[in-house]
């Protein structure tokens, strides 16, 4: 039976000229998983809201077609009725809380149902049980919880609705990897115990081979592709066109030339058969440490309040022409490590020097024009009403006539691909667009330094790769680089050095492979072994023992 | 729960006898204190009332060193209020000191400018002075130990709308993310190169109308967030709330608090009307 249907759907926003849906057709049967992917700016977000309802009877804009869910039709029925069987969790986990503590959370949800005091406990604590939280959770502010146990309390405030259809919009995109995995088991729970309908907006492969019955790629407004997941990610170049990166296990083995059903699949494989896999682990070439040393870090300590430090005892050092990759779980001082670096916070003890001078020697003006800190929310650093005067902001700060700088600004416009937007107001541009906008921003006054704080989070992974290859073009140009992120994927596959952070200490400082192979740091830091990581171990372990397997 | 203070200042305020009592006590007892301000005609009723605020603020575990923060603040205005007695008031009572600072004579007659100081313009002094400390303690007593929810649960028990009480949990959220965004904004303009400190105060006032443009782009794509997020758990404007959970019983304590500061405003009303 269909719980949802979606025919010829077409919407285009007010005073939008394009439409952002287009030719949609979709159909979910009850119980099944359906996963939606896709690049940045497809459209998947503006779907989900039409599915509810919330598109057309709430935005302004041209609706055509007709979508049916549970026998409802969403354009003419009321939002309160259509939601009393649908449960929605968006993705930024920090939005969605509207109330102060959890149980009022979860509660809000209920409210409108009518229910007795006693089923409105009931529900509230079975909710929290499925998702993995406990009673403690109740009384806690929002304030109080990570990023993975927000979204947890999310997905339990929609499931405590009983909803015939669960819909997910990427839950994962804004966690740590440990986030990731709290959000991940609670969907296991989810599926295994409470067999509901799942709509799941997401760019994790992973997860969506993992749950998805069918995965649909939209691109530009439509669907583009649909298919189970691995029959999609198996379609190769066609798939990465529309931003449908297949899991890790899945890009090994074909970069070998394979069949591999999933990474234990990869894994035995490798195991059996370790002549296929030869070249997955020869040592990569390091190319970082090539110039002088630009920033000096000498056993600093910072805290933001007293007795409590959040940095301690950190020594490091950044060499120009190097991309380095910062990560740790949340909360290990990942963020404050960087602001030392760029000069925006002060050590509470030790030195910081930049270009072999303290960093408190130099003014404001100077200090940025050496190291430029990008905020991980660009609309945090966007002051300007056109993209071009934000370009040019740093040089109008200092003073400098036009015709000075008018060059530097187009370079950065053309480098990061920004132009003919010259005249657009920021507000307005995508995602990706007001990211770079953000970097070019900075980009113009040709700092030594960049350090760039979480550039992929809730971002597509083509656009994380495109970020990369724009990194990795300033570190050719003599620039350093250090990127604070979660995405393993990225650290292995572009970093020149990894360093890796735990309560405020630098627990690994080396080549992304080496430290990656280590189990214990792997752990300690809540990250995960990418697979050829993976294989690498198991080849080793195959040559020293009998199956691992057995 | 964290208390507003908490929230706002990072103060930590803490646990005593009076955070056990009920929500609607906590809430009613500085509301009575505020009102009682109106009441105080005297310096007798003003160091009444300051004492009371202060005891209570004593009892609930306010840290004194959070006043001492604050003691600038009062300092400042206490010291206004005294030149702005002995310079611009000539108070009528027995002269302690006095003055002639300028003298014109004109045609019309003699304009004098005196500092005078009497014992009635020194009471007044400290009546005022007394006046604005019960304001201040009261108004730390409520950030203090009210939370944002004891707020929230306080309308939704007078059985108002729904959309009353979620607006004003959202006001106080709306609040934590506004402070929030403004420090980023403002640390990512002295990461392009802005220096608060050197600039000059015509620059700095463009500078903050510059951060109003990502502080309103980020309010108003939050406003959307939030509403889609309350859209789509079929909360409405016309929502109304059926849950019956916390409604706690008020205790002895509860009841022997709420008398006395209802017996201190009758005091005070009485004094006010009687004595006046």
């Amino acid at each position: 039976m269909a719980i949802l249907e979606a025919k010829e759907v077409y919407w285009r926003y007010a005073g939008s000229k394009k439409p952002i849906l287009e030719n949609i057709n979709l159909r979910v049967d009850e119980g099944e998983f359906v996963a939606i992917t896709g690049p940045s700016g497809a459209g998947k977000t503006t779907l989900v809201l039409t599915l509810i309802g919330v598109i057309p009877q709430r935005l302004p804009g041209e609706f055509q077609g007709k979508v049916l869910l549970l026998g409802y039709d969403t354009s003419r029925t009321q939002i309160s009725e259509i939601t009393r069987n649908v449960g929605v969790v968006f993705e930024d986990p920090e939005i969605q809380f509207v109330m102060s503590n959890v149980e009022d959370e979860i509660l809000l949800g209920l409210e409108p149902l009518q229910l007795d005091e006693h089923e409105i406990q009931e529900r509230i604590e079975w909710s929290l049980n499925l998702v993995g939280l406990d009673k403690s959770f109740l009384p806690r502010s929002p304030l109080q919880l990570s990023g993975g146990e927000k979204q947890r309390v999310a997905i339990a405030a929609a499931v405590a609705r009983r909803p015939k259809l669960l819909i997910l919009d990427e839950p994962t995109s804004d966690l740590d990897p440990q986030g990731k995995e709290e959000v991940v088991s609670a969907l296991r729970s989810l599926i295994n115990e409470y067999r509901t309908t799942v709509v799941m907006v997401e760019h994790e492969p992973e997860l969506i081979v993992e749950f998805a019955d069918r995965l649909l790629v939209m691109d530009e407004g439509r669907i583009v592709l649909e298919g189970e997941p691995s029959e999609v990610y198996e379609l190769g170049e066609t798939a990465l066109k529309h931003a449908a990166y297949p899991p890790d296990y899945i890009q090994l083995a074909r970069q070998l030339n394979i069949k591999a059903r999933d990474t234990g699949d990869l894994l035995r494989q490798a195991y059996s058969n370790a002549v296929k896999f030869n070249g997955v682990c020869n040592p990569r070439v390091i190319e970082g440490r090539k110039g002088d040393v630009i920033v000096s870090i000498r056993d600093v300590w910072f805290e933001y309040k007293p007795e409590k430090p959040v940095i301690r005892g950190v020594d490091l050092e950044l060499r120009l022409g190097e991309l380095v990759f910062l990560m740790g779980p949340n909360g290990s001082g990942k963020t404050t490590l960087s602001k030392l670096v760029a000069g925006l916070l002060k050590p509470s003890k030790g030195e910081v020097l930049i270009d072999k001078r303290g960093v408190g020697e130099y003014t404001r003006e100077e200090l940025s024009s050496i190291i430029a800190y990008i905020y991980q929310n660009p609309q945090h650093q966007i002051f300007n009403q056109t993209v071009w005067d934000e370009v040019a902001f740093g040089w109008r700060l200092r003073g400098v006539p036009e015709r000075l700088y008018a060059e530097k600004v187009e370079e950065a416009l053309k480098l990061f691909n920004l132009k003919g937007l010259e005249e657009e107001h920021p507000f307005f541009l995508s995602k990706g667009e007001k990211r770079r906008l953000a970097i070019a921003s900075v980009y113009a006054l040709n700092p030594k330094v960049l350090v760039v704080d979480e550039p992929t989070t809730g971002q597509d992974r083509r656009l994380g790769e495109q970020l990369m290859s724009i990194f990795r073009s300033l570190v050719d140009k003599g620039k350093t680089v250090l990127v604070v992120t979660h995405s393993v994927g990225l650290a292995y596959k572009y970093a020149d050095r990894l360093l890796v952070m735990v309560d405020g200490r630098i627990i690994a400082d080396g080549s992304p492979r080496l430290i990656l192979e280590e189990d214990d740091i792997v752990y300690k830091a809540h990250l995960r072994q990418p697979v050829e990581v993976q294989v690498c171990k198991i080849l080793a372990k195959a040559r020293e023992h009998s199956n691992p397997f057995s | 729960m964290p208390t507003i203070l908490e929230e706002l200042a990072g103060v930590y305020v803490r646990h005593t006898s009076y955070s056990e009592l009920d929500a609607v006590t906590r809430i009613i007892v500085p509301f009575f204190l505020s009102l009682d301000v109106f009441f105080v005609k005297d310096i007798t009723t003003a160091t009444l009332l300051a004492v009371t605020a202060l005891v209570f603020l004593l009892w609930a575990g306010v840290p004194l060193r959070f006043l001492k923060n604050y003691l600038f603040l009062i300092l400042s205005l206490s010291f206004f209020i005294v030149l702005s007695f002995v310079f611009f008031k000539e108070v009528p009572g027995n002269t302690l000191y006095s003055t002639t600072i300028l003298r014109v004579n004109a045609e019309r007659g003699v304009w004098e400018w005196k500092i005078l100081i009497t014992d009635t313009a020194l009471l007044q002094t400290a009546f005022f002075i007394l006046r604005i400390l019960a304001m201040i303690f009261t108004a730390t007593l409520f950030i203090a130990t009210v939370s944002d929810r004891d707020i929230v649960w306080g309308l939704r028990r007078l059985k108002l709308p729904a959309w009353v009480s979620i607006s004003a949990s959202l006001f106080f959220r709306g609040i934590s993310f506004f402070v929030s965004d403004f420090l980023i904004v403002r640390e990512a303009m002295i990461a392009r190169g802005v220096d608060f400190e050197k600039s000059s105060l015509a620059r700095k006032f463009r500078i903050y109308l510059n951060a109003l443009i990502p502080l309103l782009s980020l309010m108003v794509t939050r406003s959307l967030e939030i509403s889609l997020a309350l859209e789509s758990r079929g909360i409405q404007p016309s929502t109304t709330f059926s849950a019956s959970l916390h409604r706690g019983k008020l205790t002895i304590k509860d009841y022997l608090v709420l008398a006395f500061t209802v017996f201190l405003t009758i005091f005070l009303a009485w004094w006010f009307t009687w004595r006046f």
